[in-house]
């Protein structure tokens, strides 16, 4: 009845000694779809991708594959493939064998796993590069041999761990198109591992965040940029990051009393508790600068950094304010600025728990 | 004079310095000595002319004297015997030993360093020790090769023809094991951890990743240790003299030692050189795999 569920993990925990690594972890992948985890490094996502390997042991829980409890299953039994962050080449082969290595362990026909193999390297562009050693080649074609291996086998499961992480930023930013657009193709369910909140957003129809072991949020990407759990979400999803501004609400909850210069006040989109002290939180890509109008405050340009496209405007007492402008603006430093919000984009969270409000 | 200073601090000079150095060593202390052996060899040498540089020349005649002796033949097939025992042992031992502590147990490190102190005892150490092992009436190998039921009556390992060369090889393996251990486990921690997870996922077993990566990945380290054992066995020689002098009757003599015996007891120097130069050029062609396998390196 849970067919279409590939991945079931139910309070999945980790030790490493007296170090608890992944804190009751529940996380449901349904079969073909696209998911990344993401969050600071040492928050457990790698590990919880090698426990989904079998390349780690888990110490509590159940994790089940197709329906099946793999607690104690060995990786080879598990027909999930990884692509590793070093790719992992095995060096003393060529390419074509690197991409056989499986088959011929499965005792594929020679001439079937060779056909195989040369399809696949055909969809990814390595057909020229078949009888090379991995040292002969650029960083960009080893990823694709690590792709490559893992494709020919069709396994149940893809798990990327910080596939891009070695490649340059253009490099980077082709392929994970590439990446996207192959697990569309192969339909297969895919499990991607970043600490880059774009990748995973670009890439991931369901994004998890992890942080110190434990799953801060889960969802559709867009829903965890509009409806952060936490201030920690709201910091990490959304490039640059969220501003933090002290504040408390006034006697009915519909305004908020920044802690600035002048003590603005801006209009909340739903009201909160009243009388309570919060931290506020305005996306750089969601302040615009008005010289008029309401729900504006006033702030101090200190710093700008104009790439052409888009200028980076930081400002406040500690230029710890950033608004993004896609427009050019004729201001300098040291010049006085209002920038203004929409009430609905006004996020508040508690000071103590960081639990959005 | 400063070009030359400064020539030594900044520049070149310095690397040339590097490089001078051991190369004036080695050519002092080997190179010419190992020339002097190989011009000794074509000589007629006696206790008269020891002292002189070029003495009569006689061609290839120690060589044909040496060819002519009834023993040469049997002690170059014990040379052969020796070597390629000893090394297939030490390296197969060696082998086993360091994926053994490769597992990375714990305490692995510090009992993998007790396995050295083989390699640091003295030759003729080892050797004292071992007679005492393998002694006929009361040794320790009798004693548990009889309490195993393998043997029925003691083996007198020293002194028994078919058995004398044997003790020597034993004796050989284990002074050596524990070098070909390190060297293999240098090459074993070289090779990197995620190739057999990514051998595991690609569904190899345990054994199928020792044969597809551990073995080849380990073929430029393991052609360096062979071609090491190779030189260090030919140079194998206090064994011979704490354990069995060559003896008995030969059976246990092998090149290195019979060189010795014709230079520094009969004084026949000529022939002892002779042999000698022959070894030399066994060894030449040993160094020469040993250059190529450590040049021809696997890098990931």
């Amino acid at each position: 009845m849970t067919q279409n569920l590939q991945i079931e993990l139910t309070g999945v925990d980790k030790h490493y000694g007296g170090f608890h690594a992944l804190k009751d972890i529940n996380l449901s992948i349904p079969n073909g779809s696209f998911v990344a985890l993401v969050g600071p490094s040492g928050c457990g996502k790698s590990t919880l991708l090698r426990s989904i390997a079998g390349l780690e042991s888990i110490t509590g829980g159940v994790m089940k594959i197709t329906d099946e409890v793999v607690n104690d299953m060995p990786p080879r039994r598990r027909d999930v493939a990884m692509v590793f962050q070093s790719y992992a080449l095995y060096p003393h082969m060529k390419v074509i064998d690197n991409l056989t290595y499986s088959l011929r362990l499965k005792k594929t026909p020679k001439a079937q796993a060779r056909k195989m193999a040369e399809e696949v390297a055909a969809t990814i562009g390595l057909e020229t590069l078949l009888d090379r050693y991995p040292r002969e080649l650029s960083g960009g074609q080893r990823q694709r041999v690590a792709m490559g291996r893992a494709i020919v086998r069709r396994p149940k499961v893809f798990l990327f761990d910080e596939p891009l992480s070695n490649l340059d930023a253009s490099l980077r930013v082709h392929m994970r198109k590439e990446i996207r657009a192959l697990h569309d193709r192969l339909g297969a369910t895919s499990v991607y591992v970043t600490h880059d909140q774009i990748e995973a957003m670009t890439m991931a129809d369901h994004v998890v965040v992890l942080r110190a072991g434990v799953i801060e949020q889960q969802g559709a990407p867009l829903d965890l940029y509009d409806r952060p759990a936490s201030k920690f979400v709201a910091g990490f999803i959304g490039s640059p990051a969220m501003n933090f501004i002290p504040g408390r609400t006034n006697g009915d909850g519909t305004s908020v009393d920044l802690a600035l210069d002048g003590q603005p006040t801006l209009r909340l989109g739903r009201p909160a508790a009243a009388n309570q002290d919060v931290i506020v939180g305005l996306r750089p890509e969601h302040l615009s600068m008005a010289s008029t109008g309401d729900n504006n405050f006033a702030v101090r340009v200190g710093v700008i950094e104009s790439t052409g496209s888009t200028t980076y405007v930081g400002a406040g007492d500690r230029n710890d304010i950033t608004v993004v402008l896609s427009d050019r603006r004729n201001i300098s430093v040291g010049d006085r600025v209002q920038l203004a919000i929409d009430p609905d984009k006004v996020h508040l969270f508690d000071p103590i728990t960081e639990a959005a409000l | 004079m400063r070009r030359i200073k400064s020539s030594i601090v900044d520049g070149v000079g310095f690397d040339l310095l590097l490089v001078g150095i051991p190369l004036v060593f080695l050519i002092l202390f080997s190179g010419l000595p190992l020339l002097y052996n190989v011009l000794m060899s074509f000589q007629e040498v006696d206790l008269f002319s020891l002292g002189d540089v070029f003495r009569p020349f006689v061609g290839l005649d120690n060589y044909r004297a040496l060819l002519a002796q009834p023993e040469f033949w049997p002690i170059m097939w014990n040379t052969v015997i020796f070597v390629t025992c000893s090394i297939g042992g030490q390296f197969l031992l060696g082998f086993a030993l360091a994926v053994f502590f490769n597992t990375g147990f714990r305490g692995s490190t510090f009992i993998r360093g007790l396995f050295l102190v083989s390699w640091v005892m003295p030759g003729l150490v080892v050797g004292a020790t071992w007679n005492w092992i393998l002694a006929g009436d009361f040794g320790v190998l009798n004693y548990i090769l009889d309490s195993l039921g393998l043997i029925s009556k003691n083996i007198f390992w020293r002194s028994d023809i078919d058995y004398s060369l044997w003790a020597v090889v034993i004796t050989n393996i284990w002074l050596g094991t524990a070098f070909n251990m390190i060297l293999l486990s240098v090459g074993l921690a070289g090779i990197p951890k995620d190739l057999y997870e990514a051998a595991s996922l690609d569904g190899a077993t345990a054994f199928q990743q020792f044969w597809t990566i551990t073995v080849p990945m380990m073929r430029s380290t393991t052609g360096a240790v062979i071609c090491l054992g190779l030189i260090f066995t030919l140079q194998q020689f206090d064994l011979f003299a704490a354990i069995t002098s060559g003896g008995p009757a030969n059976s246990s003599n092998v090149a290195q030692y019979w060189a010795w015996e014709l230079s520094f007891r009969q004084y026949d120097f000529a022939r002892g050189a002779a042999i000698s130069t022959i070894m030399i050029a066994f060894v030449m062609i040993a160094s020469v795999f040993y250059v190529r396998s450590t040049r021809h390196e696997v890098r990931g």
